[in-house]
């Protein structure tokens, strides 16, 4: 069978690159694309040879059975609504929800309509970090005692620092990724969050800086620098790493470590140029499939609200000046 | 020529001596350590004389200097005791002492017998460290707003695993990353508050481990966040590294280059690793450890002020603490 999907808003560069592996992936067919900017939805659907639908209601009307949801952050809960009463499923890009009550409304919606909700967090997909989980579940180093992670990225301006549109500057951006990996890998949850959070890289309203600290129920505690902290001439767009502290042992993943180096005069910098698997086709293959065939999705909504609680969490911290419980989600 | 008389025949202690012997304007003449056969070997390499008790030394070898290289919690009384034997200076290794008040002890015994204290914060002459320092205040990077450090490898063995007991040492937050949080001070300025989680603060008085842990999270006054690693649990080999990130670049050092190796294990074989602390190098035509030294020979020899001070020494042992105390409070700790 094949899997006729339809991508409900182009605002999030991710949602070019699900696109592009929608169109690589055998068995799987990019329908069309809408957005509430119709320029933006004509000039992306020529880019992937599909259809610019006129409304996000136009494409849900049509003969799809799931949708991608690559709006800006305050729109994942309407559009989610929308396609969970049109009885698609729905791959939605992170973070879920910029607060609590739309993400626990996302997750209704999509239960009373009988219809699967995944988040879009493709680093579960990268070989390096699944080889680092088996070495984990296997029992590699032990007993896990702390983990120290890094989610940085040049500041990707655009709608992401308008706090209407993003619900929140780095911290929201890029806490949950990381999050999401160690609750995976930990299969626990978090149970306390201290952050140190600031806006002095830009001088804006939005934060670009947060120092997390974790705490998780299993006793492991962690780190995570969630910041918009790379330079516009940094050789690359950013970083995920983790590293994991056992008893016997420890266990490094620099996901995106896999580049050439470039030189270029025709630049006259310093580039890289990644030559490791494509993770964002990993995560498309496996909703598809899963889609195709009626099974579990690999990742759920919830733990694309467990995750963006996390970075709710962060924010009071960071305004109470002390560790905070997350707001229990599940 | 500046005698030196050395308390302690350990890891560090050689080191020094080796620097001091190297020197053409100081020898070692004496060394004092409990072990009497430990003080032997490191007298004989050194031209020395091994003493069997420290008051005996200091009288019998005449010193003018003498270095101070025994674990963390004695450095107070070989210090407090040197200052009253009118020599012209004291060294004492990095952290200076197990308590804000120890310090304070010595810095007042030296103040009070005018006889100048140089905490051996040898990060300062680590050319790359240095080199950073220069760019900050350069402002190569404009003005910075994060700072990560991350130091460590396998968990150091040594006499009594006086490591290993975080009553003695204060473990790797004490012991380790003195190194990065005097850097840190030193370049970003004072810190205003620590928040921190770690394996030793948690245990129960007169533990004693064999690994480490500690993440520490610092707001400096200046509004910089910084982030200290430090570990005694990565069998993978001794890490150094930093990056400062500032809002016209970021400066590093062994921090993002791509290995093209995303997924490392190093894992632990065998019960027991090799001896003694790993003593990180960096082969430039000087030596640090030996540049430290000769800059406090030299502060001696002209009256100059060491650049490293007994406050400085002080200070980051504070903020050391007050990463422990959070580490065991949970709450964040503000310093005064």
């Amino acid at each position: 069978m094949t899997v006729k999907i339809g991508i409900l808003s182009v605002a999030h560069m991710h949602a070019y690159s699900y696109a592009s592996a929608v169109n690589a992936l055998p068995g799987a067919e990019l329908v069309g694309i809408a957005d509430h900017d119709q320029a933006r939805a004509e000039s992306a659907a020529k880019t992937f040879a599909t259809r610019a639908f006129g409304s996000y209601e136009e494409l849900l009307a049509a003969d799809i059975d799931a949708v991608i949801v690559g709006s800006e952050n305050v729109r994942h809960r309407p559009l989610t609504e929308m396609a969970a009463a049109a009885g698609k499923h729905i791959l939605c890009e992170k973070p879920l929800a910029t607060s609590v009550a739309d993400g626990r409304a996302m997750l209704a919606a999509c239960k009373s309509a009988g219809v699967q909700l995944m988040t879009a967090f493709p680093c579960r997909f990268s070989p390096a970090m699944v080889r680092l989980k088996s070495a984990v579940d296997n029992g590699d180093i032990g007993k896990v005692i702390a983990v120290r992670g890094t989610n940085r990225g040049r500041c990707p301006f655009d709608w992401f620092t308008q706090l209407d549109q993003s619900g929140g500057g780095a911290v929201i951006d890029h806490t949950v990724h990381v999050t999401d990996l160690m609750r995976w890998l930990l299969k626990s949850e978090v149970t306390e969050v201290y952050a140190e959070i600031s806006n002095r890289m830009f001088q804006q309203e939005f934060d670009d800086t947060g120092f997390l600290t974790l705490e998780f129920d299993n006793g492991v505690f962690a780190t995570l620098d969630s910041s918009w902290s790379r330079p516009k001439s940094f050789p690359t767009w950013g970083d995920v790493t983790l590293s994991v502290v056992g008893e016997k042992g420890v266990l490094t993943l620099d996901m995106f470590s896999q580049n050439l180096v470039l030189y270029s005069d025709k630049t006259g910098g310093v580039s890289w140029s990644p030559w490791g698997t494509n993770i964002d086709e990993l995560m498309v293959a496996a909703f598809a499939k899963a889609v195709a065939s009626g099974s579990p999705l690999p990742i759920t909504g919830e733990d694309g609200l467990a995750a963006a609680a996390v970075s709710f969490a962060a924010y009071a911290s960071a305004k109470a000046g002390k560790p905070v419980a997350p707001e229990v989600v599940l | 020529m500046f005698r030196v008389a050395i308390a302690g025949a350990g890891g560090m202690a050689h080191m020094h001596a080796s620097c001091y012997t190297a020197n053409p304007n100081a020898c070692v003449v004496g060394v004092y350590d409990k072990r009497p056969e430990a003080a032997a070997e490191m007298a004989g390499a050194n031209g020395a004389t091994a003493y069997a008790s420290f008051a005996e030394m200091l009288e019998a070898a005449r010193p003018d200097v003498v270095d101070v290289c025994v674990p963390t919690p004695w450095h107070v009384d070989y210090v407090v005791a040197a200052a009253e034997a009118g020599l012209k200076g004291i060294v004492v290794e990095k952290p200076m002492g197990r308590s804000v008040a120890d310090c304070e002890k010595m810095a007042d015994a030296c103040a009070a017998s005018g006889t100048p204290l140089f905490v051996a914060h040898v990060l300062r002459f680590f050319p790359e460290f240095a080199e950073a320092k220069r760019q900050v205040d350069a402002g190569a990077v404009g003005n910075v707003v994060t700072v990560r450090t991350r130091r460590g490898g396998s968990f150091p063995r040594a006499w009594e695993n006086w490591y290993g007991k975080p009553d003695w040492s204060g473990g790797v937050i004490l012991d380790l990353v003195i190194h990065d949080l005097d850097w840190l001070r030193w370049t970003f300025g004072d810190v205003e508050r620590v928040f921190a989680k770690g394996i030793s603060p948690k245990l129960p008085p007169a533990s004693e481990v064999n690994s480490d842990y500690a993440l520490i999270t610092l707001k400096f006054k200046s509004g910089v966040i910084g982030h200290v690693e430090a570990t005694w649990a990565d069998p993978g080999g001794f890490k150094v590294g930093f990056e400062i990130a500032g809002d016209a670049g970021l400066l590093e050092s062994n921090f993002n280059q791509p290995a093209g190796v995303p997924f490392v294990a190093a894992l632990q074989r065998g019960a027991e690793a090799g001896a003694a602390v790993a003593v990180p190098e960096s082969p430039t035509a000087v030596n640090p450890y030996y540049a430290e030294l000769d800059h406090f020979l030299t502060c001696l020899a002209t009256g100059a002020t060491p650049s490293i001070t007994p406050k400085d020494g002080c200070e980051a042992v504070r903020i050391a603490l007050a990463a422990f105390e959070s580490a065991q409070t949970g709450e964040p700790v503000v310093l005064p």
